[in-house]
Protein backbone atom coordinates (compact mmCIF):
# COMPACT_ATOMS: atom_id res chain seq x y z
CA UNK A 1 0.00 0.00 0.00
CA UNK A 2 2.33 1.90 0.46
CA UNK A 3 4.51 1.46 -2.73
CA UNK A 4 1.42 2.42 -4.63
CA UNK A 5 0.97 5.71 -2.82
CA UNK A 6 4.37 6.45 -3.60
CA UNK A 7 3.80 5.46 -7.29
CA UNK A 8 0.94 7.65 -7.69
CA UNK A 9 2.21 10.73 -6.06
CA UNK A 10 5.34 10.06 -8.38
CA UNK A 11 3.17 9.35 -11.49
CA UNK A 12 0.38 12.38 -10.24
CA UNK A 13 2.80 14.86 -10.76
CA UNK A 14 4.08 13.85 -14.14
CA UNK A 15 0.22 13.48 -15.67
CA UNK A 16 -1.03 16.92 -13.97
CA UNK A 17 2.22 18.27 -15.95
CA UNK A 18 1.18 16.82 -19.29
CA UNK A 19 -2.52 17.67 -19.04
CA UNK A 20 -1.16 21.60 -18.21
CA UNK A 21 1.60 21.10 -21.02
CA UNK A 22 -1.42 20.58 -23.26
CA UNK A 23 -2.87 24.28 -22.94
CA UNK A 24 -4.55 24.31 -25.85
CA UNK A 25 -6.30 20.78 -25.85
CA UNK A 26 -7.33 22.00 -22.47
CA UNK A 27 -8.89 24.80 -23.11
CA UNK A 28 -10.74 22.38 -25.83
CA UNK A 29 -11.51 19.66 -23.63
CA UNK A 30 -13.22 22.14 -20.70
CA UNK A 31 -15.53 23.59 -23.83
CA UNK A 32 -17.38 20.17 -23.55
CA UNK A 33 -18.70 21.36 -20.83
CA UNK A 34 -21.25 23.26 -22.96
CA UNK A 35 -22.95 20.15 -24.21
CA UNK A 36 -25.07 19.70 -20.70
CA UNK A 37 -25.70 23.50 -20.96
CA UNK A 38 -26.79 22.80 -24.75
CA UNK A 39 -29.90 20.45 -23.30
CA UNK A 40 -30.16 22.79 -20.21
CA UNK A 41 -30.90 25.78 -22.65
CA UNK A 42 -33.53 23.13 -24.42
CA UNK A 43 -35.18 22.31 -21.44
CA UNK A 44 -35.48 26.23 -20.47
CA UNK A 45 -36.86 26.83 -23.59
CA UNK A 46 -39.82 24.10 -23.19
CA UNK A 47 -40.36 25.65 -19.66
CA UNK A 48 -40.67 28.77 -20.58
CA UNK A 49 -43.77 27.93 -23.30
CA UNK A 50 -45.22 25.34 -21.68
CA UNK A 51 -44.80 25.46 -18.04
CA UNK A 52 -43.21 23.12 -15.54
CA UNK A 53 -42.42 19.80 -17.14
CA UNK A 54 -42.87 16.56 -14.70
CA UNK A 55 -42.43 18.68 -11.59
CA UNK A 56 -39.44 20.34 -12.87
CA UNK A 57 -39.45 24.30 -12.69
CA UNK A 58 -36.33 26.75 -14.33
CA UNK A 59 -34.61 26.75 -11.05
CA UNK A 60 -34.83 22.85 -11.05
CA UNK A 61 -33.85 22.64 -14.27
CA UNK A 62 -30.64 25.24 -13.83
CA UNK A 63 -30.07 23.01 -10.75
CA UNK A 64 -30.35 19.92 -11.97
CA UNK A 65 -27.66 20.63 -15.10
CA UNK A 66 -25.29 22.75 -13.01
CA UNK A 67 -24.33 19.75 -10.89
CA UNK A 68 -25.00 17.25 -14.01
CA UNK A 69 -22.37 19.19 -16.63
CA UNK A 70 -19.54 19.08 -14.11
CA UNK A 71 -19.94 15.15 -13.21
CA UNK A 72 -20.70 14.54 -16.97
CA UNK A 73 -16.90 15.37 -17.30
CA UNK A 74 -15.72 14.34 -13.63
CA UNK A 75 -17.18 10.89 -13.31
CA UNK A 76 -17.01 9.34 -17.09
CA UNK A 77 -13.57 7.87 -17.17
CA UNK A 78 -12.65 6.37 -20.43
CA UNK A 79 -9.54 3.43 -19.43
CA UNK A 80 -10.90 1.26 -22.71
CA UNK A 81 -9.10 4.12 -25.17
CA UNK A 82 -5.52 3.44 -22.99
CA UNK A 83 -6.08 -0.32 -22.76
CA UNK A 84 -6.94 -0.29 -26.64
CA UNK A 85 -4.17 1.76 -27.83
CA UNK A 86 -1.47 0.25 -25.21
CA UNK A 87 -2.10 -3.67 -25.93
CA UNK A 88 -3.05 -3.18 -29.84
CA UNK A 89 0.13 -1.54 -30.38
CA UNK A 90 2.13 -3.36 -27.96
CA UNK A 91 2.91 -0.40 -26.23
CA UNK A 92 1.67 -2.12 -22.80
CA UNK A 93 4.95 -4.03 -22.90
CA UNK A 94 6.87 -0.80 -21.55
CA UNK A 95 4.67 -0.76 -18.80
CA UNK A 96 4.36 -4.68 -18.34
CA UNK A 97 7.95 -4.59 -17.30
CA UNK A 98 7.33 -2.13 -14.50
CA UNK A 99 6.69 -3.22 -10.96
CA UNK A 100 2.81 -1.87 -11.45
CA UNK A 101 -0.03 -2.52 -12.76
CA UNK A 102 -0.55 -1.11 -16.08
CA UNK A 103 -4.00 -0.35 -14.91
CA UNK A 104 -2.59 2.87 -12.16
CA UNK A 105 -0.58 4.66 -15.31
CA UNK A 106 -3.92 4.93 -16.97
CA UNK A 107 -6.15 5.88 -13.75
CA UNK A 108 -3.97 8.42 -12.62
CA UNK A 109 -3.78 9.99 -16.28
CA UNK A 110 -7.48 10.70 -16.01
CA UNK A 111 -7.03 11.24 -12.74
CA UNK A 112 -4.35 14.35 -14.05
CA UNK A 113 -7.15 15.81 -15.76
CA UNK A 114 -9.69 15.60 -13.15
CA UNK A 115 -7.43 18.18 -11.46
CA UNK A 116 -8.74 20.26 -13.68
CA UNK A 117 -11.75 19.63 -13.38
CA UNK A 118 -11.60 20.55 -9.92
CA UNK A 119 -9.58 23.47 -9.81
CA UNK A 120 -11.96 25.42 -13.03
CA UNK A 121 -15.49 23.64 -13.52
CA UNK A 122 -16.30 23.44 -9.87
CA UNK A 123 -15.52 27.03 -8.74
CA UNK A 124 -17.09 27.80 -11.83
CA UNK A 125 -19.98 25.77 -11.11
CA UNK A 126 -19.82 27.33 -7.51
CA UNK A 127 -19.85 30.57 -8.61
CA UNK A 128 -23.16 30.23 -11.06
CA UNK A 129 -24.97 28.62 -8.31
CA UNK A 130 -24.49 31.67 -6.37
CA UNK A 131 -25.39 34.25 -8.67
CA UNK A 132 -28.43 32.75 -10.50
CA UNK A 133 -31.82 33.03 -9.04
CA UNK A 134 -33.75 29.87 -8.06
CA UNK A 135 -30.71 27.87 -7.79
CA UNK A 136 -31.46 25.12 -4.72
CA UNK A 137 -29.97 22.07 -3.43
CA UNK A 138 -30.90 20.01 -0.27
CA UNK A 139 -27.61 20.83 1.40
CA UNK A 140 -27.34 19.23 4.69
CA UNK A 141 -24.39 16.93 5.71
CA UNK A 142 -25.99 13.72 5.56
CA UNK A 143 -26.46 14.19 1.71
CA UNK A 144 -23.60 16.05 1.04
CA UNK A 145 -21.41 12.95 2.67
CA UNK A 146 -24.37 10.57 0.55
CA UNK A 147 -23.60 13.12 -2.94
CA UNK A 148 -19.28 12.51 -2.22
CA UNK A 149 -20.02 9.11 -2.03
CA UNK A 150 -21.82 8.70 -4.87
CA UNK A 151 -19.57 10.28 -7.35
CA UNK A 152 -16.49 8.11 -5.97
CA UNK A 153 -18.56 5.25 -6.38
CA UNK A 154 -19.76 6.16 -9.77
CA UNK A 155 -16.29 7.22 -11.26
CA UNK A 156 -15.20 3.92 -9.12
CA UNK A 157 -17.94 1.64 -11.43
CA UNK A 158 -16.84 3.70 -14.97
CA UNK A 159 -12.94 2.87 -14.27
CA UNK A 160 -14.18 -1.08 -13.86
CA UNK A 161 -16.83 -0.77 -16.41
CA UNK A 162 -14.24 0.84 -19.08
CA UNK A 163 -11.13 -1.37 -18.08
CA UNK A 164 -13.82 -4.65 -18.25
CA UNK A 165 -14.03 -2.73 -21.85
CA UNK A 166 -10.48 -2.70 -22.81
CA UNK A 167 -9.05 -6.22 -21.88
CA UNK A 168 -11.42 -7.45 -25.09
CA UNK A 169 -8.47 -5.64 -26.97
CA UNK A 170 -6.61 -9.09 -26.11
CA UNK A 171 -9.04 -10.42 -28.28
CA UNK A 172 -10.69 -8.23 -31.30
CA UNK A 173 -9.70 -4.69 -32.42
CA UNK A 174 -13.06 -3.76 -31.83
CA UNK A 175 -13.21 -2.64 -27.81
CA UNK A 176 -12.99 1.34 -28.15
CA UNK A 177 -16.40 0.88 -30.70
CA UNK A 178 -18.37 -1.51 -28.19
CA UNK A 179 -17.29 0.86 -25.44
CA UNK A 180 -18.46 3.73 -27.44
CA UNK A 181 -21.77 1.81 -27.78
CA UNK A 182 -22.21 1.25 -24.50
CA UNK A 183 -21.52 4.84 -23.91
CA UNK A 184 -24.07 6.02 -25.89
CA UNK A 185 -26.78 4.20 -24.09
CA UNK A 186 -25.51 5.61 -21.00
CA UNK A 187 -26.19 8.66 -22.86
CA UNK A 188 -30.28 8.17 -22.46
CA UNK A 189 -29.80 6.21 -19.65
CA UNK A 190 -27.15 8.25 -16.89
CA UNK A 191 -30.00 11.27 -17.32
CA UNK A 192 -27.71 13.38 -18.85
CA UNK A 193 -30.08 14.00 -22.01
CA UNK A 194 -33.34 14.34 -19.62
CA UNK A 195 -33.24 13.92 -15.78
CA UNK A 196 -34.63 10.51 -15.41
CA UNK A 197 -37.94 11.09 -13.89
CA UNK A 198 -38.97 12.84 -17.11
CA UNK A 199 -38.88 9.17 -18.92
CA UNK A 200 -41.50 6.63 -19.41
CA UNK A 201 -41.62 4.02 -16.59
CA UNK A 202 -40.10 1.17 -18.16
CA UNK A 203 -37.51 3.42 -19.02
CA UNK A 204 -36.64 4.10 -15.32
CA UNK A 205 -37.32 1.01 -14.31
CA UNK A 206 -34.39 -0.30 -17.03
CA UNK A 207 -32.53 2.36 -15.94
CA UNK A 208 -32.86 1.64 -12.59
CA UNK A 209 -30.87 -1.84 -12.64
CA UNK A 210 -28.20 -0.16 -15.10
CA UNK A 211 -25.20 1.49 -13.84
CA UNK A 212 -25.59 4.37 -15.85
CA UNK A 213 -27.57 6.30 -13.48
CA UNK A 214 -24.76 6.25 -11.03
CA UNK A 215 -22.55 8.79 -13.25
CA UNK A 216 -25.11 11.90 -13.60
CA UNK A 217 -28.66 11.29 -12.32
CA UNK A 218 -28.63 9.78 -8.98
CA UNK A 219 -25.77 12.09 -7.87
CA UNK A 220 -27.79 15.37 -9.03
CA UNK A 221 -31.03 13.91 -7.10
CA UNK A 222 -29.38 13.12 -3.97
CA UNK A 223 -27.84 16.90 -3.89
CA UNK A 224 -30.93 18.49 -4.46
CA UNK A 225 -32.80 16.24 -2.50
CA UNK A 226 -35.67 14.08 -4.67
CA UNK A 227 -34.52 10.21 -3.36
CA UNK A 228 -35.38 9.54 -0.22
CA UNK A 229 -32.76 7.74 2.02
CA UNK A 230 -34.22 4.28 1.22
CA UNK A 231 -34.30 5.05 -2.64
CA UNK A 232 -30.38 5.97 -2.49
CA UNK A 233 -29.25 3.27 -0.78
CA UNK A 234 -30.95 0.84 -3.29
CA UNK A 235 -29.38 3.11 -6.06
CA UNK A 236 -26.08 3.03 -4.49
CA UNK A 237 -26.27 -0.85 -3.81
CA UNK A 238 -27.02 -1.55 -7.44
CA UNK A 239 -24.09 0.78 -8.50
CA UNK A 240 -21.60 -1.22 -5.89
CA UNK A 241 -22.56 -4.49 -7.45
CA UNK A 242 -22.04 -3.43 -11.17
CA UNK A 243 -18.70 -2.50 -10.00
CA UNK A 244 -17.83 -5.30 -8.20
CA UNK A 245 -19.42 -7.71 -11.29
CA UNK A 246 -17.17 -5.40 -13.80
CA UNK A 247 -14.23 -5.56 -11.81
CA UNK A 248 -14.12 -9.13 -11.57
CA UNK A 249 -14.72 -9.47 -15.41
CA UNK A 250 -11.80 -7.39 -15.98
CA UNK A 251 -9.38 -9.32 -13.49
CA UNK A 252 -10.53 -12.78 -15.17
CA UNK A 253 -9.93 -11.15 -18.72
CA UNK A 254 -6.57 -9.46 -17.65
CA UNK A 255 -5.27 -12.97 -16.66
CA UNK A 256 -6.60 -14.85 -19.63
CA UNK A 257 -5.19 -11.92 -22.05
CA UNK A 258 -1.87 -11.96 -20.54
CA UNK A 259 -1.40 -15.29 -21.07
CA UNK A 260 -2.61 -14.38 -24.84
CA UNK A 261 -0.68 -11.19 -25.19
CA UNK A 262 1.86 -11.22 -28.06
CA UNK A 263 3.25 -8.19 -27.19
CA UNK A 264 4.08 -6.68 -31.33
CA UNK A 265 5.99 -4.33 -32.19
CA UNK A 266 10.06 -4.39 -32.15
CA UNK B 1 22.95 -18.88 -12.35
CA UNK B 2 21.71 -16.04 -13.40
CA UNK B 3 19.47 -16.93 -16.60
CA UNK B 4 18.17 -20.86 -16.68
CA UNK B 5 16.29 -21.49 -20.00
CA UNK B 6 15.54 -25.15 -20.69
CA UNK B 7 13.57 -26.26 -23.59
CA UNK B 8 11.86 -23.07 -24.17
CA UNK B 9 9.39 -23.20 -26.83
CA UNK B 10 6.83 -20.21 -27.94
CA UNK B 11 4.53 -19.96 -30.79
CA UNK B 12 2.10 -17.18 -32.39
CA UNK B 13 -1.21 -18.06 -34.19
CA UNK B 14 -0.59 -15.55 -37.35
CA UNK B 15 -3.57 -14.18 -38.75
CA UNK B 16 -3.59 -13.90 -42.67
CA UNK B 17 -5.21 -11.44 -44.67
CA UNK B 18 -4.79 -9.91 -48.11
CA UNK B 19 -5.17 -6.60 -48.94
CA UNK B 20 -8.85 -5.04 -50.28
CA UNK B 21 -12.23 -4.68 -49.14
CA UNK B 22 -13.50 -8.40 -50.51
CA UNK B 23 -10.93 -10.41 -48.16
CA UNK B 24 -11.67 -7.99 -45.21
CA UNK B 25 -15.36 -9.21 -45.79
CA UNK B 26 -14.51 -13.10 -46.06
CA UNK B 27 -12.66 -12.84 -43.30
CA UNK B 28 -15.26 -11.56 -40.95
CA UNK B 29 -16.51 -15.42 -41.11
CA UNK B 30 -13.43 -17.40 -42.25
CA UNK B 31 -10.03 -16.54 -40.68
CA UNK B 32 -7.06 -18.23 -42.01
CA UNK B 33 -4.84 -18.54 -39.39
CA UNK B 34 -1.08 -20.32 -39.46
CA UNK B 35 0.93 -21.53 -36.60
CA UNK B 36 4.24 -19.94 -36.46
CA UNK B 37 7.03 -21.19 -34.07
CA UNK B 38 9.03 -18.83 -32.90
CA UNK B 39 11.39 -20.55 -30.82
CA UNK B 40 11.63 -24.16 -30.39
CA UNK B 41 13.32 -26.07 -27.47
CA UNK B 42 15.46 -23.66 -26.96
CA UNK B 43 18.19 -24.34 -23.77
CA UNK B 44 21.03 -22.34 -22.31
CA UNK B 45 21.93 -20.93 -19.06
CA UNK B 46 24.03 -17.42 -18.30
CA UNK B 47 25.88 -16.83 -14.95
CA UNK B 48 25.45 -13.92 -13.26
CA UNK B 49 28.44 -10.88 -14.15
CA UNK B 50 28.47 -12.50 -18.02
CA UNK B 51 27.44 -10.58 -21.30
CA UNK B 52 26.00 -13.01 -23.97
CA UNK B 53 25.28 -11.62 -27.39
CA UNK B 54 22.51 -12.75 -29.46
CA UNK B 55 22.94 -13.19 -33.04
CA UNK B 56 20.04 -14.12 -35.84
CA UNK B 57 18.56 -13.07 -38.84
CA UNK B 58 15.44 -11.14 -38.37
CA UNK B 59 12.50 -13.11 -37.77
CA UNK B 60 15.02 -15.55 -36.07
CA UNK B 61 13.70 -15.71 -32.26
CA UNK B 62 16.11 -13.55 -30.39
CA UNK B 63 13.49 -10.82 -29.52
CA UNK B 64 10.53 -13.93 -28.52
CA UNK B 65 13.02 -15.23 -26.26
CA UNK B 66 14.61 -12.24 -24.34
CA UNK B 67 10.57 -10.91 -24.34
CA UNK B 68 10.01 -14.32 -22.22
CA UNK B 69 12.76 -14.22 -19.72
CA UNK B 70 11.75 -10.40 -19.30
CA UNK B 71 7.96 -11.99 -18.62
CA UNK B 72 6.51 -10.16 -21.18
CA UNK B 73 5.37 -13.58 -23.17
CA UNK B 74 4.46 -16.42 -21.81
CA UNK B 75 5.86 -19.49 -23.25
CA UNK B 76 3.69 -22.51 -24.43
CA UNK B 77 6.33 -25.43 -22.81
CA UNK B 78 9.15 -25.79 -21.41
CA UNK B 79 10.59 -23.43 -18.77
CA UNK B 80 12.89 -19.88 -17.91
CA UNK B 81 14.19 -18.95 -15.01
CA UNK B 82 15.48 -15.84 -13.63
CA UNK B 83 17.10 -14.99 -10.73
CA UNK B 84 14.93 -18.01 -9.25
CA UNK B 85 12.25 -16.38 -10.63
CA UNK B 86 9.60 -17.60 -13.12
CA UNK B 87 8.91 -14.51 -15.18
CA UNK B 88 5.94 -14.82 -16.23
CA UNK B 89 4.66 -14.19 -13.06
CA UNK B 90 5.91 -11.12 -13.24
CA UNK B 91 6.64 -10.92 -9.11
CA UNK B 92 7.62 -7.48 -8.12
CA UNK B 93 10.30 -8.50 -6.71
CA UNK B 94 11.59 -9.88 -9.66
CA UNK B 95 10.80 -6.31 -12.11
CA UNK B 96 12.38 -4.41 -9.84
CA UNK B 97 15.91 -6.47 -10.69
CA UNK B 98 15.50 -6.44 -14.36
CA UNK B 99 15.00 -4.24 -17.57
CA UNK B 100 14.52 -4.84 -21.11
CA UNK B 101 15.46 -2.28 -23.20
CA UNK B 102 14.21 -2.01 -26.34
CA UNK B 103 15.47 -0.09 -29.30
CA UNK B 104 12.14 0.56 -31.04
CA UNK B 105 9.98 1.21 -27.94
CA UNK B 106 9.93 4.46 -25.37
CA UNK B 107 9.27 4.67 -22.38
CA UNK B 108 9.93 8.54 -21.64
CA UNK B 109 7.12 10.48 -20.93
CA UNK B 110 6.85 12.19 -24.32
CA UNK B 111 5.68 15.82 -23.31
CA UNK B 112 8.10 16.47 -20.54
CA UNK B 113 11.96 16.16 -19.89
CA UNK B 114 13.74 13.20 -19.27
CA UNK B 115 13.70 14.05 -15.88
CA UNK B 116 10.09 13.84 -15.25
CA UNK B 117 10.51 9.76 -16.12
CA UNK B 118 13.28 9.28 -14.17
CA UNK B 119 11.33 10.48 -11.33
CA UNK B 120 8.07 8.57 -11.98
CA UNK B 121 10.83 5.32 -12.11
CA UNK B 122 12.00 6.35 -8.90
CA UNK B 123 8.77 6.63 -7.42
CA UNK B 124 7.62 2.80 -9.26
CA UNK B 125 10.47 1.29 -8.21
CA UNK B 126 10.46 2.81 -4.80
CA UNK B 127 14.18 4.30 -5.33
CA UNK B 128 15.34 5.81 -1.94
CA UNK B 129 16.23 9.30 -2.49
CA UNK B 130 19.78 9.20 -1.39
CA UNK B 131 20.46 6.34 -3.65
CA UNK B 132 18.34 7.46 -6.36
CA UNK B 133 20.64 10.58 -6.78
CA UNK B 134 23.74 8.63 -6.43
CA UNK B 135 22.85 6.28 -9.23
CA UNK B 136 21.45 9.28 -11.27
CA UNK B 137 24.59 11.47 -10.59
CA UNK B 138 26.67 8.75 -12.07
CA UNK B 139 24.64 7.67 -15.09
CA UNK B 140 24.72 11.06 -15.94
CA UNK B 141 28.21 11.45 -15.93
CA UNK B 142 28.74 8.18 -17.57
CA UNK B 143 25.72 8.99 -20.55
CA UNK B 144 26.66 12.70 -20.75
CA UNK B 145 23.23 13.36 -19.81
CA UNK B 146 23.75 16.78 -18.02
CA UNK B 147 22.71 19.45 -21.15
CA UNK B 148 19.70 16.95 -21.76
CA UNK B 149 18.41 16.58 -18.40
CA UNK B 150 15.81 19.53 -18.86
CA UNK B 151 14.86 19.57 -22.68
CA UNK B 152 11.01 17.89 -23.88
CA UNK B 153 11.98 14.01 -24.45
CA UNK B 154 10.29 15.03 -28.47
CA UNK B 155 13.11 17.82 -29.04
CA UNK B 156 15.56 14.90 -28.52
CA UNK B 157 17.33 13.54 -30.78
CA UNK B 158 17.04 9.34 -31.46
CA UNK B 159 20.75 8.91 -30.01
CA UNK B 160 20.01 11.27 -27.07
CA UNK B 161 16.68 9.70 -26.88
CA UNK B 162 18.00 6.42 -26.35
CA UNK B 163 21.05 7.57 -23.68
CA UNK B 164 18.04 8.91 -21.67
CA UNK B 165 15.96 5.69 -22.03
CA UNK B 166 18.75 3.04 -20.93
CA UNK B 167 19.49 5.72 -17.81
CA UNK B 168 15.47 5.67 -17.68
CA UNK B 169 15.97 1.57 -17.63
CA UNK B 170 19.02 1.29 -14.83
CA UNK B 171 18.08 3.87 -12.23
CA UNK B 172 16.59 1.34 -10.29
CA UNK B 173 20.30 -1.15 -10.74
CA UNK B 174 18.73 -4.14 -11.90
CA UNK B 175 20.56 -7.20 -11.95
CA UNK B 176 19.94 -8.44 -14.95
CA UNK B 177 20.00 -6.27 -18.40
CA UNK B 178 18.16 -7.54 -21.55
CA UNK B 179 18.86 -5.61 -24.43
CA UNK B 180 17.19 -5.68 -27.97
CA UNK B 181 19.01 -3.70 -30.33
CA UNK B 182 19.90 -0.67 -28.28
CA UNK B 183 21.70 0.60 -30.72
CA UNK B 184 19.26 0.61 -33.67
CA UNK B 185 19.31 3.51 -35.90
CA UNK B 186 22.27 5.21 -33.84
CA UNK B 187 25.45 7.16 -35.89
CA UNK B 188 28.71 5.42 -34.97
CA UNK B 189 29.41 7.73 -32.58
CA UNK B 190 26.62 7.12 -30.45
CA UNK B 191 26.29 3.71 -31.07
CA UNK B 192 30.30 3.35 -29.41
CA UNK B 193 29.04 5.74 -26.78
CA UNK B 194 26.73 3.33 -25.55
CA UNK B 195 28.72 0.24 -26.03
CA UNK B 196 31.31 2.03 -24.22
CA UNK B 197 29.16 2.53 -21.23
CA UNK B 198 27.41 -0.63 -20.91
CA UNK B 199 31.20 -2.13 -21.11
CA UNK B 200 31.83 -0.06 -17.65
CA UNK B 201 28.82 -0.98 -16.04
CA UNK B 202 28.98 -4.15 -16.61
CA UNK B 203 32.51 -4.42 -15.34
CA UNK B 204 31.48 -2.44 -12.38
CA UNK B 205 28.57 -3.91 -11.33
CA UNK B 206 28.89 -7.64 -12.37
CA UNK B 207 25.01 -6.81 -14.10
CA UNK B 208 24.38 -9.99 -16.62
CA UNK B 209 23.56 -8.35 -20.22
CA UNK B 210 21.75 -10.56 -22.73
CA UNK B 211 22.16 -8.68 -26.25
CA UNK B 212 21.01 -8.82 -29.77
CA UNK B 213 21.98 -6.40 -32.30
CA UNK B 214 22.25 -6.16 -35.89
CA UNK B 215 26.04 -4.20 -35.58
CA UNK B 216 28.26 -7.20 -35.45
CA UNK B 217 30.27 -4.58 -33.72
CA UNK B 218 28.39 -4.20 -30.25
CA UNK B 219 28.40 -8.14 -30.29
CA UNK B 220 32.51 -8.16 -30.97
CA UNK B 221 33.27 -5.37 -28.38
CA UNK B 222 30.93 -6.49 -25.61
CA UNK B 223 30.72 -10.36 -25.59
CA UNK B 224 32.89 -12.87 -25.75
CA UNK B 225 30.22 -15.65 -25.63
CA UNK B 226 27.35 -15.21 -28.37
CA UNK B 227 23.88 -17.81 -28.81
CA UNK B 228 23.41 -18.21 -32.16
CA UNK B 229 19.81 -18.97 -33.05
CA UNK B 230 18.03 -19.30 -36.68
CA UNK B 231 14.45 -20.66 -37.15
CA UNK B 232 13.47 -20.75 -33.71
CA UNK B 233 16.25 -22.89 -33.21
CA UNK B 234 19.88 -22.65 -31.15
CA UNK B 235 22.30 -23.76 -33.46
CA UNK B 236 25.59 -22.38 -31.60
CA UNK B 237 26.26 -21.67 -27.58
CA UNK B 238 29.96 -20.99 -27.37
CA UNK B 239 33.19 -18.76 -27.86
CA UNK B 240 32.20 -15.90 -30.34
CA UNK B 241 36.49 -16.64 -32.02
CA UNK B 242 35.57 -19.93 -31.76
CA UNK B 243 32.18 -20.05 -33.54
CA UNK B 244 34.65 -18.18 -36.38
CA UNK B 245 37.43 -20.81 -36.65
CA UNK B 246 34.42 -23.05 -36.82
CA UNK B 247 32.60 -22.13 -39.39
CA UNK B 248 35.31 -19.96 -41.19
CA UNK B 249 38.27 -22.31 -41.50
CA UNK B 250 39.79 -20.00 -43.67
CA UNK B 251 41.69 -16.72 -43.51
CA UNK B 252 42.03 -13.67 -46.41
CA UNK B 253 44.93 -13.43 -48.23
CA UNK B 254 44.79 -9.94 -49.96
CA UNK B 255 47.87 -9.44 -52.48
CA UNK B 256 48.79 -6.15 -54.53
CA UNK B 257 50.54 -7.95 -57.87
CA UNK B 258 53.16 -5.80 -59.71
CA UNK B 259 51.94 -7.12 -62.84
CA UNK B 260 48.66 -8.97 -63.88
CA UNK B 261 49.00 -13.11 -63.64
CA UNK B 262 47.21 -16.05 -65.05
CA UNK B 263 44.84 -17.18 -62.99
CA UNK B 264 45.25 -20.45 -63.42
CA UNK B 265 48.49 -19.33 -60.96
CA UNK B 266 46.15 -17.86 -58.10
CA UNK B 267 43.72 -20.87 -58.25
CA UNK B 268 46.57 -23.31 -57.69
CA UNK B 269 47.35 -21.54 -54.27
CA UNK B 270 43.94 -20.93 -52.90
CA UNK B 271 40.23 -19.80 -53.89
CA UNK B 272 39.81 -16.42 -55.43
CA UNK B 273 37.49 -14.68 -53.61
CA UNK B 274 37.82 -11.38 -55.59
CA UNK B 275 39.58 -10.32 -58.50
CA UNK B 276 40.05 -6.48 -59.38
CA UNK B 277 42.89 -6.12 -61.59
CA UNK B 278 46.17 -6.34 -59.46
CA UNK B 279 44.28 -6.70 -56.48
CA UNK B 280 43.43 -10.21 -55.45
CA UNK B 281 42.04 -11.75 -52.27
CA UNK B 282 42.35 -15.55 -51.64
CA UNK B 283 40.67 -17.23 -49.33
CA UNK B 284 43.66 -20.59 -47.73
CA UNK B 285 42.98 -22.88 -45.43
CA UNK B 286 43.35 -21.57 -41.74
CA UNK B 287 46.27 -24.49 -40.74
CA UNK B 288 47.99 -23.77 -44.49
CA UNK B 289 47.98 -19.98 -44.18
CA UNK B 290 52.36 -19.78 -43.60
CA UNK B 291 52.97 -22.08 -46.56
CA UNK B 292 50.79 -20.10 -49.10
CA UNK B 293 52.10 -17.24 -48.09
CA UNK B 294 55.70 -19.02 -48.79
CA UNK B 295 54.52 -20.19 -52.29
CA UNK B 296 53.11 -17.03 -53.63
CA UNK B 297 56.34 -14.84 -52.33
CA UNK B 298 58.24 -17.20 -54.09
CA UNK B 299 55.85 -17.78 -57.41
CA UNK B 300 54.22 -14.41 -58.03
CA UNK B 301 55.62 -10.83 -58.48
CA UNK B 302 53.88 -9.57 -55.29
CA UNK B 303 54.07 -5.88 -54.23
CA UNK B 304 52.22 -6.19 -51.33
CA UNK B 305 50.78 -9.00 -48.75
CA UNK B 306 48.19 -9.23 -46.19
CA UNK B 307 46.41 -11.76 -44.38
CA UNK B 308 43.46 -11.26 -42.46
CA UNK B 309 40.48 -13.04 -40.87
CA UNK B 310 37.31 -12.76 -42.51
CA UNK B 311 35.04 -10.04 -41.56
CA UNK B 312 32.32 -11.62 -38.58
CA UNK B 313 29.39 -10.49 -40.79
CA UNK B 314 30.25 -12.58 -43.66
CA UNK B 315 30.90 -15.22 -40.95
CA UNK B 316 27.84 -15.23 -39.76
CA UNK B 317 25.94 -14.70 -43.50
CA UNK B 318 27.78 -18.12 -44.42
CA UNK B 319 26.10 -19.40 -41.15
CA UNK B 320 22.72 -18.43 -41.81
CA UNK B 321 22.93 -18.96 -45.75
CA UNK B 322 24.35 -22.80 -45.36
CA UNK B 323 22.18 -23.81 -42.62
CA UNK B 324 24.93 -25.85 -41.57
CA UNK B 325 24.72 -27.31 -37.69
CA UNK B 326 27.68 -26.42 -35.36
CA UNK B 327 26.57 -27.27 -32.58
Amino acid sequence: MHNLLRAYRGLFRANVAIAFTYRAQAVIWMLSFVFPLVMLAVWLAVVDQAGPVGGYNRGDFISYYLVGAVLYRFVLMGLTYHWDHEIRTGELSVRLLKPLDPFHYYLSEQLGWKVLDLLILVPLALVAALLIPGVHYALSPARLLAFVFSVVLGMTINVCISSAFGMIAFWTTQSRNLFELWSGIGQFLSGFIAPLPLFPLFMQRVAAVLPFRNSVGLPVDILMGRVGWAATGQGLLVGALWALGACMIYRVLWRLGLRRYEAVGA
Amino acid sequence: MAISVQQLTKSYRVHHKEAGLRSSLRNLFARRYELVEAVKQVSFEVAQGEIVGFLGPNGAGKTTTLKCLAGLLHPNAGSAEVLGFTPHNRERAFLKQITLVMGQRNQLLWDLPAMETFLVNQAIYGVPEREFRATLQELVALLGLEPLLTKQVRKLSLGERMKCELAASLLHRPRVLFLDEPTLGLDVTAQAAIRDFLRAYNQQYAVTVLLTSHYMADVTALAKRVLVIDHGELKYDGDLHALVEQTAPYKLLRLTLQQPVDSADLTRLGEIESLNGLEVTLRVPRDATKLVMAQVLASLPVEDVMIEEPPIEQIIRDVFQHGASYA
